[in-house]
């Protein structure tokens, strides 16, 4: 703990601190007044580690409690590595996600909603949240790990800085949580949806997830699967992820079933056509592929590409 | 004599470097998910999106090179467009552990004088 805030920071926090603390904030009064029936008063995630940061490593120190409440391999130590920038004495919010997915993990941005939050944590999932613990025009970032909370109390608890256990008043956190945009992100192993998933946001993370671990991406579209069985792009990605790992029997199989069941969607049919050529079965793939061209789109460039590959093969 | 061995060689490896950077795609013929999750708008972010910037913009701020590689490797195109865009503006979570211990004292200081919370001893509440 090597720097000291200085007097003009100090000015700053107790400004923010009088400016923040006193009133009310809207979510939360609105929670409070009308509590959803399913969600419970209060709930606490007891398991989630805490390493106390050091200077300016909060990124470091949070990601690594939920990385490892959620079954991966992560410390303060060797994550520092992965997401602090040095000259800009922090870590960035785009960096925390693609570290979680270097793991082998989906990365998920939360909704903006303070309700989204206690759901997550009610449903066992940590929550990192990014707070701006000062003033707009004078940042002071700080990421967090929400692991409770309490509606009736109007408190929230963080493993926080250099606190274990930190109990926040909810509408002093909503202050701050607003001011970095109501950002929050889970970190959960690709077999478990978060609670709040919505279908198109969750399999972008997969589909991001799928570029660095496409083993991790494969189980991520197959519980997509299961809880969307009709979205074209779950049974797609599902396919590609199998392509990525030059399973190409696996991807062609995920690809037919797609274009059995989303008989109108050309990228199924142009994924199609393309394993069925490396795998050798010239006919099906034309056909595939011409069907692609047929059905048409933004894409119709990419279909006429892999038509044209398949016409030159012998 | 060497002059012109000379010449052939630097001619020669010229055109290897010209080779390896021609950008190969990792799945040809493929649509990948990211496309599909995020339409049309991506297409256009991914033709204007070049990494290597993003990469020596995490250099220049302090980050190892090969360290750089691998970070900017597990960013999405979106993702990595906005680190080359803004890098410098935005938002890097770090205070520094005295500060947010400060922050953390004042607010409940102040809490516990206006009445909401209980927490040191030696306050007394204005309610």
């Amino acid at each position: 703990m090597g720097r000291r805030a200085t007097p003009a920071a100090a000015g700053v926090f107790i400004l923010a601190a009088v400016l923040l603390a006193g009133c009310a904030a809207p979510q939360v009064s609105a929670l409070v007044a009308r509590p959803p029936a399913d969600l419970p008063a209060a709930a606490e995630i007891a398991s989630v580690p805490f390493y106390a940061q050091e200077d300016y490593q909060c990124g470091p120190a949070s990601l690594a409690a939920v990385l490892q409440h959620a079954g991966g391999d992560a410390t303060p130590a060797s994550l520092v590595p992965q997401v602090y920038v040095p000259a800009r004495k922090g870590s960035l919010q785009a960096e925390m996600l693609a570290a979680t997915r270097r793991h082998g993990l989906v990365a998920y941005e939360l909704a903006p909603r303070l309700e989204a939050l206690l759901r997550e944590i009610a449903a066992g999932t940590p929550v990192l949240v990014l707070q701006n613990l000062a003033l707009d025009w004078a940042p002071q970032w700080h990421y967090a790990v929400a692991i409770g909370y309490d509606l009736p109390e109007r408190s929230l608890v963080l493993r926080s800085g250099v606190t274990r256990r930190l109990a926040m008043s909810l509408d002093t956190f909503e202050h701050t949580w607003a001011r970095s945009g109501h950002w929050a992100m889970l970190a959960l192993p690709p077999e478990r949806l978060p609670e709040t998933a919505k279908e198109l946001p969750y399999l972008a993370a997969v589909a991001a997830l799928e570029r660095v671990v496409p083993t991790a991406a494969r189980r991520g579209y197959e519980a997509a699967l299961a809880r969307w069985p009709d979205s074209v792009t779950a049974e797609l990605g599902r396919g590609n992820a199998s392509y990525a790992l030059r399973d190409l029997a696996g991807a062609a199989a995920a690809y037919l079933r797609a274009t059995q069941r989303h008989p109108a969607s050309a990228d199924a049919w142009n994924n199609l056509a393309q394993a069925l050529i490396e795998l050798g079965s010239r006919d099906e793939a034309l056909a595939a592929a011409r069907r692609a061209v047929a059905l048409g789109g933004a894409r119709l460039g990419t279909y006429r590409e892999t038509l044209d590959h398949i016409l030159r093969q012998p | 004599m060497t002059g012109r061995i000379r010449r052939i060689v630097a001619s020669f490896l010229i055109l290897c470097l010209g080779a390896m950077s021609v950008p190969v795609p990792a799945l040809a013929g493929i649509v990948g998910t990211d496309a599909v999750v995020a339409g049309v708008e991506r297409e256009r972010v991914a033709g204007l999106l070049d990494r290597s910037d993003v990469q020596a913009r995490l250099q220049a701020l302090g980050v190892d090179p090969a360290l750089a590689r691998a970070r900017v490797a597990a960013l999405t195109d979106e993702e990595a467009a906005q680190l080359a865009a803004q890098i410098d503006a935005l938002p890097a979570g770090g205070v520094d552990a005295l500060g947010v211990a400060l922050i953390v004292f004042l607010v409940l200081l102040f809490t516990d004088i206006m009445g909401y919370t209980k927490i040191f001893p030696f306050t007394r509440s204005m309610r």
